[in-house]
């Protein structure tokens, strides 16, 4: 999958990728939206998209194939 | 500051023996090299094995560690460069006088020089067995995106840490021009930017790096481990936290957190004392500093050795 323009968390463990998408999200217009996220194959998406509540529905949680 | 007199400083002594004689000049704009990061900095470069090795030091500051390098480390030669153009110079001129039998093993890279973004610095790093830095790991407090994401959480920039310091960029950088960098979420971009060219321009040079802890030992083997290099601690000390420098770049970190399931993952690292027996997370720092501002508060600092997995 071609992923352009991505907040890229590779590497990051979840409490770093948690303030990343945070800190991307602020000030971002809704048209912006949803925000494409970049995780490591292996993250714990279920963990995240339930850490970010509401904000989850901004974003798109994708990864890069292995 | 005391005076140096390197011709005293027995062998194997890493803090420089103050005495009559020889003192490297520090201006305002300079990093105080008696700071107790630089001497933690030192100590664990002495414990690296460093004689006969080409090193680069990146942001050189005052140049106290390349005289430190060549006149207590035996380091082979010594190149540097800052991204304040003044600062290369001045290194220059301190090199001469605290290692003048050993100055011409010193080759500035001079000019303003971020990283290692200018051909000659890449030139040099690709001929550089070891890559020394202690660069900023805290966003620029007036940067506009941070400024942005500060008020998101409700953290206010205690009064006066706006205000920029003579040595600002020694303990800052411009946050918002390293995002594209992933650790840059908890202040590591502009290291992890470092580590992004060394992999590129000197794939087997091996890293050493002085790091502020305040963020937690575990992200930052982390962000080694993410950049393909497997980092090990050389030297660690407890340090008092600088009273000038902002501490609510943690707290809006922690804050973000809060009610999110993950605020256990992420806990800042200070104490309440010199001893590390009473931990404090960066929230509880800054209650005890809103209601005195000249609270000791204490942090570790600690030297990391970090090898290319792929070499
Ligand atoms: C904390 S001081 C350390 C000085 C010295 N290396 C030492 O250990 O005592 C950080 C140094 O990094 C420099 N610096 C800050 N941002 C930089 C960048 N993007 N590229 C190169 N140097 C930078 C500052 O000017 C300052 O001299």
């Amino acid at each position: 999958m071609e992923v352009t323009n991505a907040i890229d968390c590779n590497g990051l463990s979840a409490a770093p990728t948690l303030l990343r998408i945070k800190q991307a999200l602020v000030g971002l217009v809704d048209d912006a939206l949803p925000l494409e996220i970049l995780v490591d194959a292996d993250c714990d998406r279920d963990r995240l998209r339930r850490s970010l509540g509401l904000q989850g529905d901004a974003v798109r949680l994708v990864s890069r194939p292995q | 500051m005391p005076d140096l007199n390197v011709d005293e400083m027995p062998s194997g002594t890493s803090v420089p023996v103050p005495a009559k004689g020889v003192s490297p000049e520090v201006p305002d704009f300079a990093f105080d090299p008696t700071d107790p990061w630089t001497e933690t900095f030192q100590k664990g470069l002495e414990r690296a094995g460093l004689s006969g090795k080409r090193i680069y030091e990146v942001g050189i500051g005052t140049g106290t560690n390349v005289a430190f390098l060549l006149r207590m480390c035996g380091a082979a030669h010594v190149s540097g460069s800052d991204l304040d153009p003044r600062l290369v110079v001045l290194a220059e001129r301190n090199v001469r006088s605290l290692a003048p039998e050993k100055a011409n093993l010193f080759h500035p890279v001079r000019g303003a020089v971020s990283l290692i973004d200018t051909e000659e610095a890449r030139a040099r790093i690709a001929e550089t067995d070891v890559i020394i830095a202690c660069l900023p790991q805290v966003g620029d407090p007036g940067d506009r995106r941070l400024t942005a994401f500060r008020k998101a959480q409700a953290v206010e920039l205690p009064e006066g840490a706006g205000e920029k310091a003579d040595d600002h960029i020694a303990h800052y950088y411009p946050w918002a021009a390293f995002d594209e960098y992933p650790f840059n979420s908890v202040g590591l971009g502009l290291n992890e930017a470092l580590l992004h060219r060394i992999r590129d321009h000197a794939p087997t040079a091996q890293v050493i790096m002085n790091f502020g802890c305040r963020i937690g030992t575990d992200i930052i083997f982390e962000l080694f481990e993410a950049n393909g290099f497997r980092p090990e601690k050389l030297h660690s000390q407890i340090v008092r936290q600088d009273a000038g420098t902002d501490i609510s770049f943690f707290v809006m970190l922690e804050k973000a957190l809060r009610g999110t399931g993950l605020e256990k993952d992420l806990v800042c690292a200070f104490f309440a004392d010199e001893g590390a027996l009473r931990p404090l997370s960066a929230s509880e720092a800054q209650d005890l500093l809103d209601r005195d501002p000249d609270t000791p508060l204490y942090h570790e600092v600690c030297v990391i050795r970090a090898v290319p997995v792929a070499a």
